[in-house]
């Protein structure tokens, strides 16, 4: 690769938004960024979680980050993969929570767990238009009285050997980046110009970085 | 008073027929569409069943030719094409990112742009928007298996709120793959009937050990009733209701209470302006898992009572991000013909799902009609239709 540059979030320290310290093993990368950014914006609130609305907006499904490579090195008989062995060898290796953890609304699973979310919800995926339209229901859940206060956001990574692999293939120029971005509504609020960051592709994220002044 | 929203076109793939009309006899009929695996050779693997497809194909190109099929029904059947001002016109869908094929893995080189374009989730909603030139909001939903349910319920409000007069809205799904199937039956989600595909599937019995993969795509066309009027298009049913809510609690399990699927179908019938005593048939989400149908029959019985209720996948499995649509389509025709489907291999009731199942379909003068889908992660979503 001649461009290794990439916007990475340090960290994050999961440790206060998990009830059980082994559900990180089901965290994508997207839901570790999206739980300290919703965990923030949440400290301000002080009512009924189970009341709030919640809106996310994803990139593409979150991709495998090599938790499949001992089953696929498994599966391969004289260097070459053997469809048979994903259903013995292969089979043994699989990890188990794998398909939990690449399901588009783990995030907004997290979170509702997380908090104890439990008012109306969406998903969207996509690219930055889906940052829009998680931005323009959760307006809409508030002026239509479905919710008094929604916490909405997107959270996005395309900081791995998948994601470079694709972006290369796709033609995208620039570093790839991550974040997660996440605010709490209770007042109509006009739409946020879609602004980037200057640290790459920030995918469904960049549609609500004008959001909050020191995005 | 706000104006009544109306299905004018239904268009479904199921594993039961390549259309909706083939599928509902099928329905009807307790057909069973679960059966050996024919997309891969499944030797070895711990599941070799499921509910796949009559249509040929993997991959993107399997997903792309189950929502060509059902979006050429539907708008075949509302006449929409031509008959909007494109930007008036939106689409919605629920889908998932799609697997890259099987065969993929060997040719040594990676997906090229114009694949990678069709594996992400997307993809089917601009394909929908591609054919039918809709200019309109475009969304696409991923919330596991209540995606086109939502996809469903996104399309309702967006023509409440007037921001367009139309929406083709549903969903697809296809995972009769390899690494679906060993993963999933890693998590101990799937039925082992191997012996016996045809019995795997069988919602609320005692004997229940999972559920089965299945692939499909259902599409809506949704319009304004005044709209719909204007142009002579004939109205299949009204879509009248949706609700959503979230389980905040485990993220596989639901909780015992059903309290999250309860809440959903409160909401629904709240929005539909009902009472519980109005819906005269429950479409249920009903996997054929422990706990989800035990916890769908505490939520029924706990928001409606004793409502006659049966699930459908005991004939066509679980078509994950597509069921949402497809069992909607199901109320739609339930609605048209005044007819209730049946629980296939309903054979052993269990105690734990205490509920008016209905066991074959049954002739009974219908109004109003629900219907569930529940995700991992705990995503509710319940949407109401009326007769026509």
């Amino acid at each position: 690769m001649t461009d290794t540059r990439a916007g990475v979030v340090d960290g994050p320290d999961l440790g206060p938004w998990l009830r059980r310290k082994k559900d990180a093993r089901l965290l994508p990368r997207a839901a570790q960024l999206a739980l300290p950014a919703a965990g923030t914006a949440m400290a301000a609130f002080a009512g009924d979680p189970e009341a709030l609305g919640l809106v996310v907006a994803v990139g593409r499904e979150p991709p495998d980050e090599g938790e499949a490579e001992a089953s696929l090195a498994a599966m391969c008989r004289d260097g070459a993969l053997a469809r048979d062995r994903l259903g013995s060898e292969g089979r043994a290796l699989y990890p188990p929570l794998l398909p939990l953890r690449t399901l588009p609304n783990m995030v907004l699973a997290h979170l509702a767990i997380a908090h104890g979310i439990r008012g109306e919800n969406a998903v969207f995926a996509g690219g930055e238009e889906a940052g829009r339209h998680a931005f323009e229901e959760a307006s809409a859940m508030l002026r239509e009285g479905r919710a008094e206060v929604v916490l909405v956001g997107a959270a996005y990574s395309a900081v791995d050997l998948a994601s470079a692999r694709d972006r290369l293939r796709l033609g995208l120029s620039g570093p790839p980046g991550e974040g997660a971005i996440f605010a709490l509504l209770s007042a109509a609020m006009p739409l946020p110009p879609a602004r980037l960051l200057g640290v790459g592709d920030l995918g469904p994220v960049a549609a609500l970085t004008g959001l909050l002044p020191s995005a | 008073m706000t104006e009544r929203i109306v299905v004018t076109g239904i268009g479904m793939v199921t594993p039961l027929g390549r259309d909706s009309e083939s599928s509902w006899a099928g329905v009807l009929q307790g057909r069973n569409g679960v059966g050996p695996i024919r997309r891969f050779d499944p030797t070895g693997f711990p599941v070799r069943f499921a509910a796949e497809a009559p249509v040929a194909g993997d991959g993107p190109a399997l997903k792309a030719e189950l929502v060509r099929l059902a979006l050429d029904e539907a708008l075949g059947q509302s006449k929409l094409e031509g008959a909007y001002d494109p930007a008036r016109l939106g689409t919605c869908l629920g889908s998932e990112a799609c697997r890259p094929p099987w065969t993929w893995l060997w040719r040594g080189d990676p997906p090229s742009e114009p694949e990678l374009l069709a594996l992400a989730p997307d993809a089917p909603t601009r394909q929908v928007e591609a054919r039918t030139r809709a200019r309109g909001p475009r969304s696409t939903v991923s919330t596991a298996c209540t995606s086109s349910s939502q996809a469903i319920g996104e399309a309702m409000l967006r023509i409440r709120r007037g921001e367009v007069d139309a929406v083709v809205c549903g969903g697809v799904d296809a995972l009769s793959d390899p690494l679906m199937v060993v993963g999933f039956a890693k998590l101990g989600a799937l039925s082992t009937r191997n012996g016996a595909p045809e019995l795997a599937s069988r919602p609320f019995d005692v004997h229940r050990d999972g559920f089965v993969l299945g692939e499909g795509a259902g599409l809506l066309v949704l319009e304004r009733e005044t709209t719909a009027a204007r142009r002579g298009a004939e109205v299949l049913a009204v879509a009248e209701g949706w609700g959503c809510s979230c389980n905040a609690w485990r993220i596989t399990d639901s909780p015992p209470d059903g309290r999250g699927a309860a809440d959903a179908m409160s909401m629904a019938l709240s929005d539909a302006g009902l009472v519980p005593a109005d819906i005269g048939y429950v479409n249920a989400h009903g996997t054929s898992t422990q706990q989800n149908d035990a916890s769908e029959s505490t939520a029924i019985r706990r928001v409606l009572g004793g409502v006659p209720v049966s699930s459908t996948k005991g004939m066509m499995g679980h078509l994950v991000a597509a069921c949402g649509a497809v069992e909607a389509i199901l109320c739609v025709l339930a609605l048209r013909d005044g007819v209730m489907p049946g629980s296939r291999n309903l054979d052993d009731p269990d105690p734990a799902c205490d509920l008016n199942l209905v066991r074959v379909a049954t002739h009974v003068s219908l109004k109003h009609a629900l219907t569930n889908a529940f995700g991992f992660g705990g995503s509710n979503g319940t949407l109401v239709f009326g007769r026509a």
